[in-house]
């Protein structure tokens, strides 16, 4: 088991070696500029020389991307919940929901700006907006894939409206559930990031967004680089978190992980 | 993962060969060079390209006029003028040699040199840089130090003389928030000031009603040249003439502007539709101190001088945003500073 567990690790390790060996040679063999396309050493430097001002921006887009997951997850399931009601609501409301996945976040942050004002507020709601479509839409798939022969007992039997929600439709569509809500992980990051870069703050509590405008400006490709990392980082580290509890819920919940 | 991967080797793969071809092309373009080196106005004009590193506004008159007027076409050159707008790697796309020339601001050109990118300048359009801190006229503020302690001030990230008024007044009393290139929020709220081009967002939000103060941050001892002509060195060690053909051009074409900005505004209101008429006709009369000065009467627009480079060079190490200035010698070049008004014909 161990072993195996290593072995799986050792590829991805062992191409991630070839990549950066292979970035590496070509940026010297070619001298390309470091401006350009800055190679993994110089990367690595600068971000051991910014580690300070790295964390300090990640915790800051961390903590909006967070707010904005969190409200994602909370609004878009209670959404899907309402649209799963009745066919009038979805059919009524689907479209308005699409609308936040079209709405293109750059265009409207300044609109953010004018409602929030400049801050972590106006950022962590651009990250909500960018994130929430994906849970909803797979959540009300969730809700609508309910196995019709146990929506029948649950009628025979006379379950409540709310019984056959809790019980019955809310853990069956989990697996989907989760699905959307990792999609929206790494959403709520870059949600957050385009959201700094109109309705941020400079000074203080700049976010990576701020960092990586910052360091392009001063022609500092790898802190552009190291930043870019950090809010990858970011992302995987929310993805991982929802994985291993959607992981440890379906386990509890769902028949086809606990295998019966 | 292993698609991504193939993805990844693919692109630098990819990213080789560009680098391999776009250098076989120069020693091409080299070839044909020395051949028509002798007569300037050869039939074929050498295609070039110019990246601008913000939208065409008045600040670019002189290089419209250039092309529209005919100059460039006079020195063998068809230039294609590529606008900008926020955030355009200029710097690097001069130095990957995705662009012949483009415009940067000495600031930009010192830290790129500072990484080892090669890049020389070769004419300085704002002999007095025209960035500038508007505020509110209401808030009575004297000067920058008092725009600073209150409010709101919208400053591009990054931006060094943003990072000079930090470092001479502090910025813990005043919110700073990114800079949008507009000024809808400036005319909204009153206690709010953002960072400005003397010949553009002053002049837009008085057309909408506002009243701005405006503080040049070169009186406050930050004065870099802006709106640089930069080349990289390979290109100017291959082509000197046609390199030097381009700045002459260049500044007859600035001062065909400077005379009258009416022609060439007129050609960059088609392509820039944000400003009228009016606003395009006052600018280029608010940026014309800037841009014409004692020296540029005595020595030719678009000069440059090794002082002011140094001093530049000095206060981005004070700044810390590079660790040593680059030696002036090593590009500044006396064809474009001394020489400056000789060259043209």
């Amino acid at each position: 088991m161990k072993t195996a567990s290593v072995h799986a690790a050792l590829a991805p390790l062992g191409a991630l070696i070839i990549v950066l060996a292979l970035w590496e040679t070509v940026t010297r063999a070619f001298s390309i500029s470091p401006i350009v396309l800055p190679p993994p050493s110089a990367i690595a430097l600068e971000a051991s020389r910014a580690v300070e001002s790295l964390l300090s921006a990640a915790l800051s887009t961390g903590r909006s991307a967070l707010v904005g997951f969190g409200l994602s997850a909370a609004v878009g399931v209670l959404a899907a919940v309402v649209l799963s009601s009745s066919r009038v609501l979805e059919r009524a409301l689907y479209p308005y929901a699409l609308f936040l996945q079209m709405v293109p976040i750059i265009a409207i942050a300044p609109l953010l700006v004018v409602w929030f004002g400049h801050g972590a507020r106006a950022v962590a709601v651009a990250s909500f907006i960018v994130s929430v479509f994906p849970v909803i839409a797979n959540t009300l798939t969730g809700l609508r894939s309910v196995d019709p022969s146990l929506r029948d007992m649950f009628r025979l039997y006379g379950a409540r409206r709310v019984a056959t929600l809790w019980k019955l439709e809310l853990p069956a569509s989990l697996p989907h559930l989760f699905t959307g809500l990792r999609v929206a992980s790494g959403l709520s990051v870059v949600g957050a990031i385009v959201g700094e870069w109109v309705a941020g703050v400079v000074e203080g509590d700049a976010g990576l967004g701020i960092l990586v405008l910052a360091s392009n400006r001063q022609g500092n490709t790898a802190r552009v680089f190291a930043a870019v990392l950090a809010a990858s980082a970011l992302g995987l580290m929310l993805f991982g978190a929802v994985s291993l509890t959607g992981e440890r819920m379906l386990r509890r919940w769902h028949p086809s992980a606990s295998g019966s | 993962m292993r698609r991504r991967l193939v993805g990844l080797l693919g692109s630098l793969v990819l990213l080789a060969v560009a680098g391999a071809c776009s250098r076989s092309k120069e020693g091409a373009q080299q070839a044909g060079a020395t051949d028509a080196g002798g007569t300037q106005a050869a039939a074929q004009p050498t295609r070039v390209k110019l990246a601008l590193n913000w939208v065409p506004e008045p600040e670019f008159g002189g290089f419209y006029a250039a092309r529209d007027m005919g100059e460039f076409k006079r020195h063998g050159l068809e230039v294609e003028i590529l606008g900008g707008g926020a955030g355009v790697p200029v710097v690097q796309m001069v130095a990957s040699g995705q662009v012949e020339f483009g415009i940067v601001g000495a600031d930009e050109l010192l830290t790129a040199r500072a990484r080892g990118v090669d890049l020389i300048p070769l004419f300085a359009v704002y002999q007095k840089s025209p960035l500038a801190i508007m505020a509110h006229a209401s808030r009575g503020a004297k000067g920058i130090q008092d725009v600073l302690s209150s409010g709101t001030i919208a400053l591009e990230p990054g931006l060094p003389y943003a990072v000079y008024l930090k470092k001479k007044y502090g910025f813990d009393k005043v919110k700073v928030v990114p800079y949008d290139g507009g000024v809808a929020q400036f005319v909204t709220n009153k206690d709010f000031a953002q960072q400005c081009f003397i010949t553009s967002e002053p002049i837009a939000a008085r057309k909408q009603g506002a009243e701005p103060s405006v503080f040049l941050v070169a009186d406050e001892g930050f004065n870099p040249y802006v709106a640089v002509v930069a080349t990289r060195r390979e290109l100017w060690k291959e082509q000197p003439e046609r390199v030097k053909s381009f700045v002459a051009a260049v500044r007859e074409g600035w001062r065909a502007y400077l005379e009258n900005p009416a022609p060439a505004n007129g050609v960059m209101a088609k392509l820039n539709t944000t400003l009228d008429a009016e606003t395009f006709a006052a600018a280029a009369q608010a940026q014309k101190p800037l841009i014409e000065t004692e020296e540029t009467r005595a020595k030719g627009l678009g000069t440059m001088s090794r002082e002011r480079w140094e001093t530049l060079g000095r206060q981005l190490v004070e700044l810390g945003l590079m660790e040593k200035a680059p030696p002036v010698d090593e590009f500044l070049l006396p064809e474009f500073t001394q020489a400056a008004g000789k060259t043209s014909p």
